[in-house]
């Protein structure tokens, strides 16, 4: 997607909105500069279009800015409403990932931790995303529940891997995952509401190798693992990742299989807490699977590969 | 003479498919039809509403066979759901205090009792830079990946992408027409 557009959209209401003195870093500024840069080169070697242009077109064009202008904080913000690049994505992405190991580390078994990469690797490889180095880890927790972070970032709970089957499962949870990163769900979060949150921190806690420019933007990079998604987001991702699975050669009932047995637990399970707080009941995952699915993948076949599938001691 | 041999992955899905559904309870999602055969193809046996109780007697791909009343036939897996909970929580979302489904982090409350990943364990993690060179060092790569998939028979198929359901309530009469 071209951000340029919606960029000008957002400059031109920019101009409507009170003044107010923020300082929201040097990555909004560079961010900024970089669409101006963008939009300026795109239009130059453009002729004049032979016919009529929109209203909307003709008004962005009537008021161009110039080419060098003051980066004026009020439009700062403004520019976390376009694209997001795929280095700032991962820069995004590892932030977080690295304060969730903050919270969890991995588990230490080098043969799981590989197994589970080369799992996830197949199923990323069948999710259109291929300029992304993906990066799967099992967590020490047992709480039932995975993560993903933008740019490509996995994470599966100890507690969750337990509840597993087969290779199969493991890669429909994995899609899941997968998929929150291709529809960029936590992007379109941080879009929404890291305007709010980089208000209060210009100063940042300096970590070890942390990104402060980062930290900036998101906060506590977990914190957006603790708050969760829409719900549609979470019923989008299940439609898309138990089709990365299937696209992978896996039986496509590997995520429906999870979800029943995760809707299985005693609701009072504590090991689910965060899941059901940041995610719909699996009942409820499940019904709207089921609507979307229909007879869909009744022709398709997989493998659950439950020989292969590595078990924990 | 021969002892009969039972292939290790027929007797684990043997086991696999008793173990996760022996004579479970289960619960209809939605209205559905249950079938002679696990086909949409094989002739429907009998119908079953939305919230009817059935028992899960086994599991075959997408289908489940089950019990309903005096009628055993197949339904779709994802049609029912395993276990006790019966419909409680479907289109309802709060019952059990949990479940909350919009951003909104002022209902995040303090989970205790759990050894790591409650929501105040995320909000105080400190960046760990060790840990996160390990994950990057057991990273795979695409070549390798597909050597895996190769090895366990796994080959790569043609799958249309889902489309979004158009009716969001499962109870709505819009959905059924």
């Amino acid at each position: 997607m071209k951000a340029t557009a919606p960029l000008l959209a957002l400059l031109l209401a920019a101009a409507t909105l009170p003044a107010q003195a923020f300082d929201l870093g040097k990555l909004l500024e560079e961010r900024l500069n970089q669409e101006l840069e963008k939009r300026d080169k795109s239009k130059q070697p453009q002729p004049a279009p032979a016919q009529p242009a929109p209203a909307g077109a003709q008004s962005a064009a009537a008021s161009p800015p110039p080419a060098k202008q003051k980066v004026d904080a009020a439009q700062l913000g403004f520019a976390l409403f376009g694209d997001y690049s795929l280095e700032e994505e991962s820069r995004i992405g590892r932030q977080i990932a690295g304060n969730l190991l903050g919270a969890a580390k991995l588990v230490p078994d080098r043969a799981l931790q590989s197994y589970v990469n080369q799992v996830g690797e197949w199923v990323a490889l069948h999710s259109g995303r291929p300029e992304i180095t993906w990066r799967f880890g099992v967590l020490e927790s047992d709480a039932i529940n995975a993560f993903a972070a933008p740019g490509g970032y996995i994470f599966v709970t100890k507690g969750l891997y337990r509840l597993l089957n087969n290779e199969a499962e493991l890669a429909g949870v994995l899609g899941h995952e997968i998929a929150h990163v291709t529809e960029k769900h936590h992007l379109k979060v941080l879009k929404q509401s890291s305007l709010i949150g980089a208000l209060g921190q210009v100063a940042s806690s300096k970590a070890k190798d942390s990104d402060p420019a980062i930290q900036n933007l998101i906060g506590n990079g977990a914190e957006i693992m603790a708050r969760g998604l829409d719900k549609d987001a979470e019923f989008e991702a299940d439609r898309v990742g138990m089709v990365y699975a299937a696209r992978a050669g896996y039986d496509p009932w590997g995520l429906p299989n999870v979800l029943q047995d995760m809707a299985a637990l005693p609701a009072k399970d504590s090991r689910t807490s965060l899941l059901y707080k940041t995610h719909p009941h699996p009942a409820d995952r499940l019904s709207a699977l089921g609507d979307a699915v229909g007879g869909r993948m009744d022709t398709v076949r997989g493998k659950e590969l439950p020989n292969r599938f590595y078990r924990l001691p | 003479m021969k002892k009969p041999v039972l292939s290790a992955s027929v007797l684990a899905l043997f086991l696999l498919a008793g173990a996760a559904t022996a004579a479970s309870p289960g619960t209809v999602l939605r209205n559905e039809k249950l079938y002679s055969q696990p086909s949409a193809s094989a002739a429907a046996a009998a119908s079953v509403n939305k919230g009817a109780a059935v028992t899960v007697l086994t599991k075959q791909g997408g289908w489940l066979k089950v019990t309903a009343g005096r009628t055993t036939g197949w339904i779709r897996l994802l049609s029912v759901r395993v276990g006790g909970g019966g419909l409680a929580s479907v289109g309802v979302g709060d019952v059990l205090g949990a479940a909350t489904t919009r951003s909104d982090p002022s209902k995040v409350v303090a989970v205790a009792g759990l050894r790591g990943l409650s929501d105040e364990d995320l909000k105080g993690a400190k960046f760990n830079a060790e840990e996160l060179a390990r994950l990057d060092s057991v990273a795979v790569t695409p070549a390798l990946a597909k050597t895996f998939a190769a090895q366990g028979g796994l080959a790569s198929a043609q799958v249309k992408r889902l489309p979004k359901p158009q009716a969001d309530e499962p109870a709505s009469s819009w959905g059924d027409n």
